[in-house]
């Protein structure tokens, strides 16, 4: 295994891209063709554009927002998992994450449905009397972004807030009391310390898929919540002005960096964690009467973040079986009309192939290349090891929209055609580096003389890898893989971009909706949704599995 | 109440049972500790030890039972409100703080002044002799030096009781015998009632006034540590604590006094309170050695072959074949006799230093 595949991947899909991005917002037009003549003239339009500005405070502010309400309700939701229920805690973990494999559309779709005029709030309000009319308040505003934003931060939130409370060692907390430290002061002196850098990330992934997304304000933002990204997008679309749009993206990039470094700043804390056990939650004694109701208010107030998260899936799943074309209460009788519609429509079997085609083919080259990777770095193979493996995962922290005009530069500038090619390309870029995250973490939690013991009993390095490594790390790669093909199977930001005449399921269902809706919506939408819950189930039986049996062994 | 005033902690039929458990984790405890006495509670894993001290220190609650201290019912009182200090297992410290403000943060807890709780906490540091790392972060200390953060945090309010909860365990032997050295005289001075939960019996034993020996959520036997070396109470105490040879003796009545019979050998001077088979305990260190053809002079004898010898520095275990049974005597390793095995050896022993048990 040699360093150079490494050093190849990060310049041809991180420095190249990304520096193409860079000169392109230097360059100018005429007549709807890019010019090679440096100029700062998109700078210069930037900063006289007072609009603009206005529009990139705005869009952070948003982004920020949410992820700051997602913070806040995921943090005691995570709590409550983390450190106070006790048995059934992966339920509870599970139940947070998997919206985030239910397609990002079909989230922002049913928020739609909700909000809209004939939507469920409004019929809800007006049947009950509360309103005389429906109103337009709800949707195609600023408010309704950021409702819809909040909701796609919570389970980035969670996941990290989660994963830092149940590693603080309970000793901590038990030295603390001991020390006369109350429960309220306990918190603000161990606990919230020790979890704010998780926080941080936490908040910063949230920010980070936000503050790129040109799909939720196009379908629920209307004019007042038009965002930054729509921009971008359209400078790499109608508007057809590359430059302005890199320049843009630019700016973006920019302040999405000097955003995360204060909150990573806000975030850092001292020390190293050391303690080897995990939460174990304190037994409780004889519950009193007063203790019961007060854990059943606990377990009521925990259940609400989950009925926000759950509802508009349902609500979808629901209306997907609705007679009528009108998405709203009481429903009109069931069918399965929609479904019906769905198989008799061969634009979207040919997209559903064309994804299931891009989905294997992401996943392969992924793991692949990230299984290769993640033993060249983490048997030193690669000088920098650390530097390499920050760069590579670089486009995962790159705002959607502006990794999707990225990678159009990239694949234009070797003239890859739009399409099947494209896709793949654009996708692994950051598809490979959240699979060799997997798979690293995995390597590092293994025994270090496990290769040393195989060398050793006279295997030579392939025989170790084939009959020791690999075996060790299968559950990593094939949960990597499953997880890959979700990310690759949902996408739409990036792929709308490289997929030209040829779209991929979300991106034809994204076309669908800019031209009217239609129910059978709702009816993809509960397959996709059906499909990927049935993927998580597979993937997490394959590792338990594996994992029983080495409990077993 | 002068008997009251007398005591610092009561522990008073305390039962506890966990969830989901088949038997208790502690079965009718009670027991007292005086002001400023070195109290060890002595136990294999999982005797219910580690369970008893959160008990005390307030984070288990017991399903019966009481917690007294000085006098005045603490069942209900959280830790944070309790007199007590932990020094943990595992340290605990907080590691996003210095050893200062680790050391400070009892006193912050309690409302100090800043200045003064920085001095104080200095001060405390200096008595473990961790005055030159107060700027440190945890993890960037030895588990010994973190082992006396962990104490000074402790000791730094001045509680009446302290709770070590196997403070030494995870240190090498050199630095354990150090501490040992360096906890027995800071409990001098400071004069606070220290109690001591441990499995080392090493350490138990050479430390304490008094041992609670604990098996199975009970305590086994409760006394001085001269009293559980030298005159277990029962077959466990006998086994746990020190290195017992057990032998199966069969007691018999002869001409109206109850003999010991070991190996149909009648042992002279051993007392057995009925008849039957029974079990007696001897210590390695209480058995000699000595050539087959020298007199008993009135000591319990046996005769057998030298199996295996192991040498551990000051003394060698030899291990004697006699019939059936396996004997190991610990002798000097200085002593002039050679032990090589297939030697014929007489094993002695004096009556008074025998425990018998009856099954």
């Amino acid at each position: 295994m040699m360093g150079w595949p490494v050093y190849a991947w990060f310049v041809a899909l991180v420095l190249v891209p990304n520096l193409l991005l860079v000169g392109a917002s230097f360059l100018r037009t005429r007549s709807g063709r890019i010019v090679f003549e440096p100029t700062v003239a998109s700078y210069a339009r930037l900063w006289d554009s007072h609009s603009f500005q206005y529009l990139l405070l705005k869009t952070l502010g948003t982004s920020f927002g949410a992820a700051l309400l997602g913070c806040l309700i995921a943090y005691p939701m995570a709590y409550y998992a983390a450190r106070v229920v006790r048995g059934n805690r992966s339920i509870l973990v599970l139940l947070v994450i998997i919206p985030l494999w239910i397609s990002l559309l079909m989230r922002v779709f049913a928020w739609r449905m909700i909000l809209g005029q004939s939507g469920i709030l409004n019929t809800f309000l007006v049947t009950t009397g509360i309103l005389a009319e429906p109103s337009e308040a709800f949707l195609y505003t600023g408010f309704s972004v950021l409702l819809t934003y909040t909701y796609i931060s919570i389970p980035y939130a969670f996941i990290s807030i989660f994963t830092a409370l149940e590693k603080i060692p309970h000793s901590l907390v038990e030295a603390s009391q001991d020390s006369g430290a109350s429960g309220w002061r306990t918190f603000r002196h161990v606990i919230w310390p020790l979890s704010r850098p998780s926080v941080a990330i936490g908040f910063s992934l949230a920010f980070l898929m936000t503050v790129g997304d040109y799909i939720t304000p196009s379908m629920v933002g209307g004019i007042d919540g038009t965002m930054i990204g729509m921009v971008i997008a359209s400078q790499f679309g109608i508007a057809n002005n590359w430059p302005y749009g890199s320049a843009i993206a630019v700016c973006l990039l920019v302040s999405v960096g000097v955003v995360l470094a204060l909150v990573m700043w806000f975030g850092q804390s001292k020390g190293v964690l050391t303690g080897d056990e995990g939460a174990q939650p304190a037994s409780s004694g004889p519950q009193t009467q007063g203790g019961r109701l007060l854990r059943m208010l606990a377990n009521i107030a925990f259940a609400i973040p989950y009925l926000f998260l759950y509802a508009p899936l349902a609500i979808m799943v629901l209306m997907s079986f609705n007679e009528s074309k009108v998405q709203a209460f009481p429903l009109q009788g069931m069918t399965l009309q929609w479904y019906r519609e769905l198989g008799e429509n061969a634009a979207m079997l040919d997209a559903v192939q064309r994804s299931l085609i891009v989905g294997f083919l992401v996943v392969l080259v992924s793991t692949v290349a990230a299984i290769g990777f993640a033993f060249a770095i983490h048997y030193g193979r690669v000088k920098q090891a650390r530097f390499f493996e920050f760069a590579l995962a670089i486009p995962v922290a790159i705002p959607g929209v502006v990794l999707g005009i990225v990678m159009v530069l990239a694949t234009q500038l070797v003239q890859i055609p739009s399409g099947v090619a494209r896709i793949v390309i654009g996708q692994s870029s950051f598809v490979m580096p959240v699979i060799l995250m997997i798979i690293l973490a995995r390597l590092r939690r293994l025994d270090a003389a496990l290769l040393e013991a195989s060398m050793d009993s006279g295997a030579n390095h392939w025989q170790s890898f084939v009959h020791v490594l690999f075996p060790s790390i299968r559950g990593a790669v094939i949960g990597g893989a499953l997880l890959g093909f979700t990310l690759s199977a949902d996408e739409v930001m990036v792929t709308l971009f490289l997929s030209g005449t040829a779209p991929t399921l979300p991106v034809w269902v994204w076309n669908q909706m800019r031209f009217g809706f239609t129910p059978s919506v709702n009816a993809i939408f509960t397959l996709v949704g059906v499909g990927s819950l049935l993927a998580i189930i597979i993937c997490n039986r394959l590792v338990f599995r594996s994992q029983a049996r080495r409990a077993e062994a | 109440m002068e008997k009251a005033s007398r005591t610092i902690l009561a522990v008073a039929g305390v039962d506890k049972t966990f969830e989901g458990a088949t038997r208790p984790a502690l079965d009718r405890i009670s027991f007292s500790v005086e002001p400023g006495e070195f109290f060890s509670i002595l136990g294999p894993s999982g005797s219910g030890k580690t369970t008893l001290l959160r008990m005390i220190a307030g984070f288990e609650r017991p399903d019966v039972g009481r917690i007294i201290m000085d006098g005045e019912d603490i069942t209900d009182v959280p830790p944070f409100r309790r007199d007590v200090r932990t020094v943990f297992q595992s340290y605990a410290l907080f590691p996003h703080m210095s050893v200062l403000e680790n050391v400070a943060y009892p006193l912050r807890m309690a409302g100090a002044r800043k200045s003064e709780r920085l001095a104080k906490a200095r001060e405390c540091l200096e008595l473990v002799s961790m005055g030159d790392f107060a700027q440190r972060l945890p993890h960037q200390l030895s588990g010994g030096q973190r082992q006396r953060v962990a104490l000074a945090r402790a000791i730094v309010c001045r509680p009446r009781i302290l709770l070590l909860d196997e403070p030494l365990g995870a240190l090498d032997l050199r630095l354990r015998q150090q501490m040992q050295h360096m906890l027995v005289s800071l409990q001098k001075d400071l004069d606070i009632a220290f109690i001591y939960v441990t499995h080392d019996q090493g350490e138990a034993l050479s430390m304490s006034d008094r041992v609670a020996v604990m098996s199975e959520g009970r305590i086994s036997q409760l006394g001085t540590p001269r009293e559980i070396y030298f005159d277990p109470s029962s077959e466990f105490v006998a086994q746990f604590v020190g290195r017992s040879n057990l032998l199966p003796i069969e007691c018999v009545d002869r001409n109206g006094a109850i003999t010991a019979l070991l190996e149909g050998k009648p042992l002279s001077g051993i007392a057995a309170p009925r008849t039957g088979p029974a079990r007696m305990a001897i210590r390695f260190e209480c058995v000699r050695l000595d050539a087959p053809d020298r007199p008993a002079d009135g000591a319990c004898s046996i005769d057998g072959t030298v199996k295996d010898v192991l040498f551990l520095g000051n003394a060698l275990e030899v291990n004697v074949r006699c019939g059936g049974l396996n004997i190991i005597a610990a002798v000097p390793a200085a002593s002039e006799e050679r032990f090589t095995p297939g030697k014929q050896v007489r094993v002695l022993f004096d009556a008074n230093n025998a425990t018998v048990f009856h099954g």
